[in-house]
């Protein structure tokens, strides 16, 4: 049992020798030093009235101060939402008035190079009045696009995030004590959060941020350090690093997750670099499920230490005792002890394997980034110019509508600006007379049928 | 800018146009105006790597970048700097 309810972060993650590096942001970072700002940050937070079982809201982008704030704020036993830093005003103000944090955290200054592996940050934080204490006893909780509705409220108890560092602890061929990872995954979503940072502080493992995310910024990272590195990404990563190839003596493995990888990566990457190109399957409800880290399983993945998974009518399902969500009572997702997880997948019988599918909803992962089609839909058909509207996604978000008399694609781009992040919104608008329909008259989602009904001769459509 | 670099003619419109298309495996027609911040690391790595050096952007050149037509002149200036360097 703990003491105070923050003694995980001190014990888990903050001790050790504080002479060890830790972070590498532009420079090296202690573990003595990291300690020295985490306290700093405890005291920020604790003036804007954050005490043991109070709640904070952290807008930061992945920065030395997010991992500050983030620790200072479960060391003093808070529950902390975090929220992506790309999110548009309106976003941010409906994930406010759902998780109602007494205490907000956002960048007073900001200067974040565009490519550049990590943000350099100053914190600001603020009293909110109306927030309320933590309800539940979870540390951690993150927001979901949802298909139908809101956006899941997903949370973990600090026990559940030390059971997942249990898990990384028990893959051989993850980075161990002494080692490095130079971390390409955001710090703001569960893989680079836990397979990277948190990974990294409970096991003495560097964690280096390259000054810039190109293919030849992320080598001269990797090359940086002559103790044994892993890189951590998603495919695009691995994508980008295959574009050419250079001795890099200090690389293991590169591990990413994510996304589905396309069946040609894996061997241009070790043609390239020698080394494995690894998988991870994980959720945000759960963490790490299951891993392929030597790529030998390649398209497969094998159940990591504890996980029990099932498949029923195709869906991919995993043994989780209580249900990850809050203030949400849905069947579909978790059900009697299972987490439904929204992907297809087969396991073979006699090696226990899972090969994941594909989505049987409609999220789509945009380097690694989740996003609901649905809930993009929802925001172009609710625009006063928009009539109808249909999102497709294949190599990039594409929208299809039919504007309302006097609608304007120029003023459908900049009200939808103001609705979705940037990588939510569609890269393209493309306006038809009319949404083209099934046999039994319902609206198409066929994306060639929706291209050829573009494409058909301009007389055929109404001018926008 | 650093690195030798050999004296080759910078990419026009067409070859930019079709160095993005490669990510996603799209035909050129698919690939928008507007280049997004995973694009924009796959099109620099990929001039990087073709021309052999390292294009040093700064926030402004970058900030071109976010186009194709800017992309096609910022890495015109770039790599010129170095020819004429």
């Amino acid at each position: 049992m703990t003491e105070y309810p923050g003694e995980w972060v001190s014990d888990a993650l903050l001790a050790g020798d504080p002479g060890d590096p830790c972070l590498w942001m532009g420079g090296p970072l202690t573990r003595g030093e990291l300690a020295s700002l985490v306290n700093a940050r405890q005291s920020l937070l604790e003036s804007a009235g954050l005490r043991p079982g109070g709640t904070a809201a952290i807008q930061l982008p992945p920065s030395l101060e997010f991992v500050a704030v983030l620790l200072a704020a479960w060391r003093i036993g808070a529950q902390v939402s975090l929220l992506d830093h790309r999110l548009v005003r309106r976003e941010v103000a409906g994930a406010l008035d759902r998780l109602a944090p007494q205490v907000l955290v956002t960048a007073e200054s900001v200067a974040t190079a565009a490519l550049a592996g990590y943000a350099k940050a100053v914190a600001r934080a603020e009293s909110r009045p109306d927030g309320r204490a933590a309800g539940t006893p979870h540390v951690l909780i993150q927001l979901s696009s949802g298909s139908t509705g809101p956006s899941k409220i997903i949370a973990r108890t600090a026990a559940d995030l030390l059971a997942e560092l249990g898990r990384y602890a028990q893959f051989e061929e993850y980075p161990r004590p002494g080692e490095r990872i130079v971390v390409l995954a955001s710090m703001v979503h569960v893989l680079g959060l836990v397979g990277g940072l948190l990974h990294g502080l409970h096991a003495g493992v560097e964690l280096v941020f390259p000054d810039r995310l190109t293919a030849d910024g992320i080598r001269g990272a990797v090359a940086a350090g002559r103790r044994p590195t892993m890189v951590l990404g998603v495919p695009f990563h691995a994508e980008l690093l295959t574009t050419g190839g250079a001795p890099l003596p200090s690389l293991r493995r590169m591990v990413v997750a994510g996304e589905l990888v396309r069946p040609w990566l894996p061997a241009r990457f070790t043609a390239a670099y020698g080394v494995p190109l690894g998988t991870m399957y994980g959720m945000t409800e759960l963490g790490v499920i299951a891993t392929d880290l030597s790529g030998r399983n390649a398209p497969a993945v094998a159940p990591a230490p504890g996980m029990s998974l099932r498949v029923a009518d195709g869906e991919l399902l995993v043994r989780m005792p209580a249900s990850p969500y809050i203030g949400l009572i849905d069947g579909t997702r978790w059900a009697d002890g299972w987490l439904h997880t929204r992907d297809a997948a087969s396991i073979d019988p006699a090696t226990g394997l899972v090969t994941i599918l594909g989505r049987l909803d409609s999220q789509i992962s945009v380097g690694g980034l989740k996003v609901d089609l649905t809930e993009v839909e929802q925001a172009l058909c609710a625009l006063p110019d928009v009539d109808s509207a249909v999102v497709t996604f294949d190599a990039a978000i594409e929208a299809y509508l039919v504007l309302r008399d006097g609608g304007q694609v120029s003023d459908v781009e900049s009200a939808l600006a103001e609705q979705l992040s940037a990588y939510k919104r569609p890269r393209r608008l493309l306006v038809l007379n009319a949404l083209p329909r099934t046999a039994t008259g319902k609206i198409s989602r066929d994306r060639a049928v929706l291209r050829a009904a573009f494409e058909a001769p301009r007389s055929e459509r109404r001018t926008p | 800018m650093t690195g030798p670099g050999p004296r080759r003619r910078p990419p026009g419109r067409s070859e930019v146009i079709a160095i993005l298309a490669v990510m996603g495996d799209r035909v050129p027609d698919e690939v928008t105006e507007e280049i997004g911040s995973l694009e924009m690391a796959w099109l620099i790595s990929q001039v990087e790597e073709r021309y052999a050096t390292t294009l040093e952007l700064d926030d402004d050149a970058l900030r071109q970048m976010t186009t194709v037509s800017g992309a096609v002149a910022t890495i015109h200036q770039m790599l010129a700097g170095t020819e004429d360097g």
